[in-house]
């Protein structure tokens, strides 16, 4: 028999890109999907990032119930370490944990937070954070990774995370360095497909997942390129030829996706998903240097490293400002330049600068109206759109770990967290950055045919792989039975299951990830300055 | 029961030689192989393989102070009979609760 369920993620995928790459017949067997299920805008959670909104649709909780807020995670709530993120801080039921429960087999191929990998029924191949030297620890059961390293073309430094590919990104503004990035995509989800194929057609588990990252990663480097909006700005003929290598990548993208629909099989309910849209951002944020204008931040040596300084300093000053702040006189920092988030130092002995529990209020209450006061000092535009306080998002046992602030830019981007004269500039170009709303579309026995409904939530994917599996649907979930997408009979035929959720958190066999040291904490900052992070 | 030093020895360079001959590496593991400037490891690798070691033997490990340690070395690096040295001395302290 084959998968009942197929879960294809597309990290990054957005209809603003998708819609028009379709009608102008660059991705067909994409179209024929979405046009022939039920397709729906799908709304991620806050903050619009891959590792939470990952985590999200594969648990269907939020990230105060699953405890993935960011890249990274706080070694402690008070604390300024982070640690290394594993697949034990997900501290709920994931799909594939509660169909091995359930006595049914998955198949989970590159997702982040799949390291030390689940010894479930069935096969993982470890995504997000895995270094290509390590990948075979990143295989489940053992013996898979020597399978794969039978299938022509196998090769674990583009399946798997290679920092030399990486740093090569991040000077990735030189005109040279774009092709091989796309190519090496390219040849990234061929490598995948290959994996996925080869399981699905040898031992076709009940679930089958399968992750494709390199939409977003395209979209960082290259969404000048990509955006149709922005397309009248890719005039030189290097420029034409770089949107032309990104539609080949669609191209292929289409013709992998293609390939397991059709292994898949007509039997199979097929889902294909985004973790969140993307988007222009049009001007830079430099919220550090805001708050050191303020008052409410200082850096030991008075001085943090500036956007030109990254180029000539390397990444050792880049990375610094996250650990050489100086408590004595910061009040809050935002470390990471992923999460949009804001941390408040909380007054202890290693922080005599820090908020007591007294002012706490007062001076969250005065930040917020002090963020959303800032002005593009051009246009006279606000920056800030929004700021959400912690529990205004978050809820469940992880509360404590996630930012004190959650800043919604006016052009949905991101800020940046180096240091700079001026806290608001405008952008050379417009750079591509998360947006709340991904794609859903779903085709399949258990669907509807050729509809558009309104938006879902990615808190509903959860339910409904569950719902298509056969399983009972837990109580605790976040996100309800999406019924709009199920075809008439459906739930006759299958009535809905509901199963009472006994524990809020699973007990964890496997420790912890380690601290970081300061210089895997600044290969981090490199991952993600190549990923499009830090500006 | 406690694995003895040898025993984790042993296993540490078992997994060392397998991923080893997934990169072609034609150098054998021994205890004196060196993960960084031999092996071509990163920081994050470390925390990655640390981050198995801790699965493998059911133990937190503060590699924060390993790190912390050969930071202050005069060569940066790290051989494999001081990382099973290191785990020895961690798997050794009973589990707490
Ligand atoms: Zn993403």
């Amino acid at each position: 028999m084959g998968a009942r369920v197929v879960v294809i993620g597309l990290d990054g995928a957005t209809f603003s890109v998708l819609d028009p790459l379709m009608q102008a017949g660059v991705m067909p067997r994409l179209r024929d999907f979405v046009e022939s299920g039920v397709r729906a805008e799908l709304k991620s959670i806050v903050p619009a990032l891959t590792p939470p909104a990952w985590t999200s649709l594969m648990t269907g909780r939020t990230p105060g119930r699953h405890g993935v807020f960011d890249f990274f995670r706080k070694d402690s709530p008070r604390s300024q370490h982070i640690r290394f993120q594993t697949s034990a801080d997900i501290g709920c039921e994931t799909l594939w944990t509660l169909a091995d429960r359930a006595g049914l087999r998955s198949t989970v191929l590159n997702f982040p937070l799949t390291f030390p990998v689940p010894r479930i029924d069935g096969y993982v191949v470890a995504g997000g954070w895995m270094p290509w030297r390590q990948l075979r620890l990143g295989c489940h059961p053992p013996g898979l990774y020597d399978r794969l390293a039978a299938l022509s073309g196998f090769n674990p430094r583009e399946l798997a995370m290679d920092m030399t590919h990486e740093e090569k990104a991040l000077e990735g503004c030189k005109q040279e360095e774009y092709d091989g990035w796309i190519d090496l995509h390219i040849r990234r989800e061929r490598q995948w497909a290959r994996v996925a194929a080869h399981l699905m057609c040898k031992d076709a588990t009940d679930l089958v997942a399968v992750l494709f990252d390199g939409v977003d990663k395209l979209q960082h480097l290259c969404w000048r390129f990509i955006d149709p909006a922005l397309e009248h700005g890719v005039t030189s003929d290097w420029e034409r030829a770089i949107r032309d290598r990104c539609l080949d990548y669609f191209r292929e993208l289409d013709a992998i996706l293609a390939e397991l629909i059709f292994l898949a099989g007509d039997e199979a309910n097929i889902v294909v998903v985004s973790d969140h849209g993307f988007g222009s951002q049009i001007r830079t944020f430099f919220v550090n240097a805001w708050l050191e204008q303020r008052g409410y931040l200082g850096w030991v040596d008075g001085c943090a490293s500036h956007v030109n300084d990254s180029q000539v300093l390397g990444m050792a000053r880049l990375a610094k400002h996250v650990y050489e702040l100086d408590w004595q006189r910061t009040k809050a920092y935002a470390p990471m330049p992923s999460g949009n988030g804001i941390h408040i130092v909380r007054a202890d002995q290693d922080h005599p600068g820090g908020v007591t529990d007294a002012e706490y209020e007062a001076f969250r209450e005065r930040l917020i109206g002090e963020l959303v006061a800032v002005e593009d000092p051009v246009s006279g535009d606000r920056v800030v759109a929004r700021v959400w306080k912690r529990e205004e998002i978050f809820d469940g046992p992880y509360l404590e770990l996630a930012p004190d602030l959650t800043l919604e830019l006016t052009d949905g981007g991101l800020v940046s967290i180096l240091g700079s004269e001026a806290v608001v500039q405008p952008r050379p170009h417009a750079t591509g950055t998360h947006r709340p709303y991904g794609i859903f579309a779903a085709r399949g026995p258990r669907f509807r045919r050729g509809v558009r409904v309104p938006a879902l939530s990615i808190l509903n994917v959860a339910p409904l792989v569950l719902y298509s599996l056969g399983l009972p649907v837990p109580s605790g979930l976040d996100g309800e039975l999406p019924f709009e997408t199920l075809r008439e009979g459906t739930l006759l035929a299958h009535p809905v299951r509901y199963a009472d959720q006994a524990e809020e958190t699973v007990p964890h066999s496997v420790p912890a990830g380690p601290e970081l040291s300061a210089e895997a904490e600044m290969e981090i900052m490199k991952r993600l300055r190549a990923l499009g992070y830090v500006e | 029961m406690t694995p003895t030093r040898d025993a984790i020895l042993e296993h540490l360079q078992q997994m060392l030689r397998e991923l080893a001959s997934d990169w072609d590496l034609g150098e054998a593991i021994t205890p004196d192989t060196l993960l960084f400037s031999q092996l071509g490891f990163q920081s994050l690798d470390i925390v990655v393989l640390g981050t198995a070691l801790q699965e493998r033997y059911e133990r937190e490990m503060p590699f924060a102070e390993l790190f912390a340690n050969i930071g202050q070395r005069q060569v940066r690096d790290l051989s494999v009979g001081e990382l099973a040295e290191f785990v020895k001395e961690h798997v050794g302290v009973s589990a707490t609760p």
